[in-house]
């Protein structure tokens, strides 16, 4: 059996699936200031009648990493940075021990000037005098020569009780969002750990034996060893637990808009060919923008409790939420009441209507006007949301004449529409969008059901150099020399070598795993007219996806 | 967040997979160091710097452009109609107030493609800027535009293109053509008849660095662009002036060129040359985003900059200053005109296509005329090519020029010689051909 848990703004929710289908499943209200509080209860409803041995995994997401950035409750962090020309360092500076180290590598990874030592010496003892036990290392192009990042690790030594150095996180190239997430990653490092101790003790205490993962922002998870490592990879992953679980409780093969339509917000995600997208950048968390992987989301101000508004006489909903629906014993109308007066029935209907006619009192429309505006507007608001971020995908930039010719573009033909006021949406979505949409059963846990089937994930990006005779994946932080004969072909063959060898001493399940390479390019490097080597880049990833063999549907 | 004083839209088209030839300096890995470099810069995440997809050119923007012997399809590949799409995409946002500049990277290069094109010469099957200018004259109407290219080598496409041309004023910065192919570009080289002082070259000598091309800016160029007052004022920015570049004798940095870019303050810059691909292409286009973006460049430094090793000596420094007075003269006061009005001048050219190997014969032929840029008469053959005619009425023909257009079009046709005739009515918007 497989347990799977989300932490929510609201909720948290928990299931308990088998071979044959849901076992048990619990719904515990979110104390956001004693989060394990939360998760320990769920824990309790939903192990009462099950067998315990049986549980071989479970999955459990937490909002702990982004509530703390969000409110600011992190620990200080001595950010070392080090770059050498380009554009100033200085544009980066996060947190407030932010130190900029002369040294210089190029884009071929050579060293052009050595790290400063003693300047980096000096400001290690002025972080430690401050207090500072947490660090982080980030130099650019460290994906291409990690050295100047190890050396301030080493430097650093027992003197610290923990370091990010940037190369681990991706290998991606982005020295600014390196920065950003190396200093996350660190500043939440305590936190994290002591919120995963407490977890451990809290599930070995209930009897379980299973494996623990954590989900992640791109719709996959890791193990707990892992997430010890890189808490910060533990951001965002509501949104994505939603995905996961329509995948399970859909069999989604076509371009599709996913739609999950929140108390506050909508959170939008598109497939192709039924497979999610995934933000290939990265995600952004309180303006700065970091290399943390994420399905491609999009969250709008329209979700069941957004307020309805008159300005200038025109009806709008949303952003804001000032407060439950009236029907759940709210001050004033949202989208949910405006529902309410339509067609559906919940909660304190006459509450909802009442509110209803009032505001349209104050403004001199009619209440079935208001209505009838309102959930327009909603509908209408989240299909031009829609259309842009399809628009946005299909005019990503490509690289290659090949890709400009034959590249494919989205066109999601169904929609797939989840939470609270889905059902009652649909008819007006399927109107607006002038597509099929499909409301699934369960939708109501749809979270908690992607969380436990999520399969695990890691992206990896080989560099090989074969003039250099270097190949490097960074964040699995293998460096090896090659011969100058080195070619893709070899690459390829290294990169799942080594993601593979990688997962096992990690203790990721390799079991239903397979990896696939994504891309994979090899550029001739030409000195004087002779060939002199190649440039070789292949990204390898598991990609994310659900357990199979556990029926939902 | 950084946040840009300038919106700029990048064309990033590095073609990886498109070469002339395998180890031919235009191949699939030129842009690749430039792109790790503006990637690890995070230079698309800066607020209002966004990346942008080519366009792909058509037949149509082509057949408006160029004469193609014998046909477009048999001269062009699909990687120049992207390239020239890139920057006809620039051309777009930047005319439709999408962005306030716009930076067309993209391969492969197209200032040595003249107005009748045979083949490849000089890396180019197409002039990408003259696709841009045309496309936008077709759409929005004429426009005044200046072209300033600050490519190592003489764009003397671009400059064949305009050479009849008062609205497009082209003026081209590059080694002296003494010492450096196409071996063209000197400072009597000044325009047709009707566009005397609308073509400008300066010339510069070997070993030229900052301070020489900067100079030119500031004294020829500026000034200039000044009276004129263009529209649009294109950079087609060559980086091939490096100090390291591996075909050429310059001297410039990456310095310069930001502050190169930042005086001349182009709306749209569009790549060509430059074959310095790691030490110099990756800090040039960086420092030509940051200065087309308003923001600071002045950390942005080649690996091995050594100002002091690559400055200019005082003979060169005395050489450009005099040049400048010369080359402003051309255009405050042109050449006098030769020919009347109601009259043809002839023009003999041979012109040599380097890369595929071909010669050209060409008897042009301008009506002298003080109404319009005057209807053009070329007669073309080559080593491959039989002879063909081709007529071009400008874009604000005169009806005069535009009736000798059509005589000229119709008596080709019943002569013999010609193997095809191609007329290219701007005016009407009619493209004819046999």
């Amino acid at each position: 059996m497989l347990l799977g848990l989300d932490v929510g703004g609201t909720h948290t929710d928990v299931v308990i699936v088998g071979k044959g289908g849901i076992v048990a499943s619990s719904k515990v209200t979110t104390h956001h200031d004693d989060l394990l509080s939360s998760i320990n209860a769920a824990f309790e409803n939903v192990l009462k009648d099950v067998a315990i041995e049986e549980i071989k995994r479970i999955n459990l997401s937490t909002t702990l990493s982004t509530n703390a950035i969000v409110e600011e409750k992190v620990d200080k962090v001595g950010v070392l940075v080090s770059a050498g020309p380009g554009i100033d360092s200085s544009n980066y500076a996060i947190g407030s021990n932010f130190h900029i180290i002369d040294g210089s590598i190029d884009h071929r990874g050579t060293e052009i000037q050595p790290l400063d030592r003693k300047q980096l010496a000096k400001v290690i003892d002025q972080c430690v005098s401050n207090g500072i036990r947490l660090f982080s290392g980030v130099t650019k192009f460290s994906t291409r020569n990690p050295a100047h990042e190890n050396l301030i690790k080493d430097q650093l030594d027992d003197r610290a009780d923990f370091v990010t150095v940037g190369h681990l996180l991706a290998g991606q190239l982005n020295y600014p969002r390196r920065i950003a997430t190396a200093y996350y990653n660190s500043a939440v490092w305590r936190l994290y750990n002591d919120f995963a101790n407490a977890i451990e003790k809290s599930i070995l205490g209930n009897g379980v034996k299973a494996r623990i993962n954590i989900l992640k922002a791109d719709g996959g998870t890791m193990p707990l060893a892992v997430s010890r490592l890189f808490p910060v990879e533990t951001i965002l992953s509501g949104p994505a637990a939603s995905v996961m679980g329509i995948i399970a409780l859909c069999d989604i093969s076509e371009d599709s808009i996913i739609l999950d339509i929140g108390g506050t917000t909508t959170d939008i995600a598109i497939f192709a060919s039924g497979a999610p997208l995934i933000e290939s950048e990265g995600i952004s968390l309180t303006h700065h923008l970091t290399l943390v992987r994420a399905l491609k989301t999009k969250s709008i101000g329209i979700g069941g409790d957004s307020v309805i508004r008159i300005t200038n006489g025109k009806v709008a909903v949303g952003p804001e939420r000032r407060g439950p629906a009236m029907a759940d014993g709210g001050q004033e109308p949202t989208l949910v009441d405006a529902l309410n007066f339509r067609t559906i029935d919940y909660g304190k209907r006459e509450a909802s209507i009442s509110g209803i006619v009032e505001l349209a009192r104050k403004h001199s429309i009619k209440p079935e006007q208001l209505a009838e505006e309102s959930v327009t507007y909603a509908v209408r608001k989240i299909r031009e949301e829609v259309e842009e971020i399809v628009r946005e995908i299909n005019e990503k930039p490509v690289y290659t004449v090949h890709e400009i010719l034959e590249g494919k573009t989205i066109e999601p033909t169904k929609l797939y529409v989840m939470g609270g006021p889905a059902e009652a949406l649909s008819d007006l979505l399927r109107q607006e969008f002038n597509r099929e949409v499909v409301v699934p059963k369960n939708f109501s846990i749809a979270n908690a059901i992607g969380a436990a089937l999520t399969k695990t994930t890691i992206d990896v990006e080989l560099f090989a150099d074969s003039e250099k005779r270097v190949l490097l994946i960074p964040n699995l932080n293998i460096e090896e020399e090659i011969p100058g004969s080195y070619t893709l072909e070899d690459a390829k063959v290294d990169a799942q070598k080594h993601l593979s060898a990688f997962m096992e001493r990690l203790g990721y399940d390799v079991s239903e795993n397979t990896s696939e390479i994504i891309e994979a390019v090899s550029f001739n490097m030409v000195g004087g007219f002779m060939t002199s080597g190649r440039n070789i880049r292949v990204k390898c990833q598991i990609k994310p996806g659900i357990s199979k063999d556990y029926p939902v549907r | 967040m950084l946040k840009a004083k300038n919106s700029v839209g990048v064309i990033f088209f590095p073609a990886f997979d498109w070469a002339i030839s395998p180890s031919h300096p235009e191949r699939e890995e030129r842009l690749l160091y430039t792109q790790d470099q503006l990637r690890e810069e995070g230079i698309f995440d800066i607020e209002d710097v966004v990346e942008y997809k080519p366009d792909i050119a058509t037949r149509e923007d082509v057949e408006r452009t160029h004469f193609c012997i014998p046909d477009v399809e048999r001269v062009i590949t699909e990687s120049h109609l992207i390239s020239a799409g890139g920057a006809i995409k620039a051309g777009k946002l930047v005319f439709e107030k999408a962005e306030k500049k716009a930076f067309a990277l993209v391969r492969p290069p197209g200032h040595h493609a003249m107005k009748v094109v045979h083949g490849n010469r000089g890396f180019c099957n197409i002039n990408i800027e003259a696709m841009m200018n045309e496309y936008l004259r077709e759409h929005h109407g004429q426009m005044r535009i200046a072209i300033v290219d600050t490519d190592c080598h003489h764009g003397d496409g671009t400059q064949d293109i305009y050479w009849h041309d008062p609205s497009t004023l082209y003026i081209s910065i590059h080694q002296d053509g003494r010492t450096l192919y196409p071996g063209s570009g000197f400072t009597d080289e000044a325009g047709g008849p009707n566009a005397l002082g609308r073509t400008i070259n300066i010339p510069l000598p070997p070993q030229t660095s900052d301070e020489g091309f900067l100079y030119a800016i500031d004294n020829i160029v500026l000034p200039i662009l000044e009276d004129f007052k263009p529209d649009l004022v294109v950079n087609s920015a060559g980086q091939d002036n490096h100090y390291t570049d591996p075909i050429t004798n310059m001297s410039f940095s990456a310095q310069g060129y930001a502050k190169l870019n930042e005086k001349l303050n182009p709306d749209i810059a569009v790549l060509e040359g430059g074959y310095s691909i790691q030490g110099a292409l990756p800090y040039v286009n960086l420092g030509i985003v940051l200065a087309m973006a308003g923001l600071d460049y002045g950390k942005v430094r080649e690996p091995d900059y050594d100002p002091r090793a690559i400055a200019q000596d005082k003979r060169t420094t005395e050489y450009i200053n005099r040049l400048a007075d010369e080359v402003r003269d051309v255009y405050f006061n042109p050449p006098p005109r030769k020919g009347k009005v109601g009259e043809y001048e002839v023009r003999r050219k041979n012109i040599f296509y380097d890369t595929d190997m071909i010669r050209e014969n060409q008897i042009e032929t301008i009506m002298v005329c003080d109404d319009c840029a005057g209807v053009l008469k070329i007669e073309t053959a080559s080593s491959i090519n039989d002879p063909s005619l081709c007529v071009e009425i400008p874009l604000d023909a005169c009806d005069r020029c535009r009736s000798e257009g059509y005589r000229i079009f119709e008596t080709g046709k019943r002569n013999a010689t010609f193997k095809r005739c191609i007329l290219m009515n701007r005016r009407d918007k009619e493209y004819l051909r046999t």
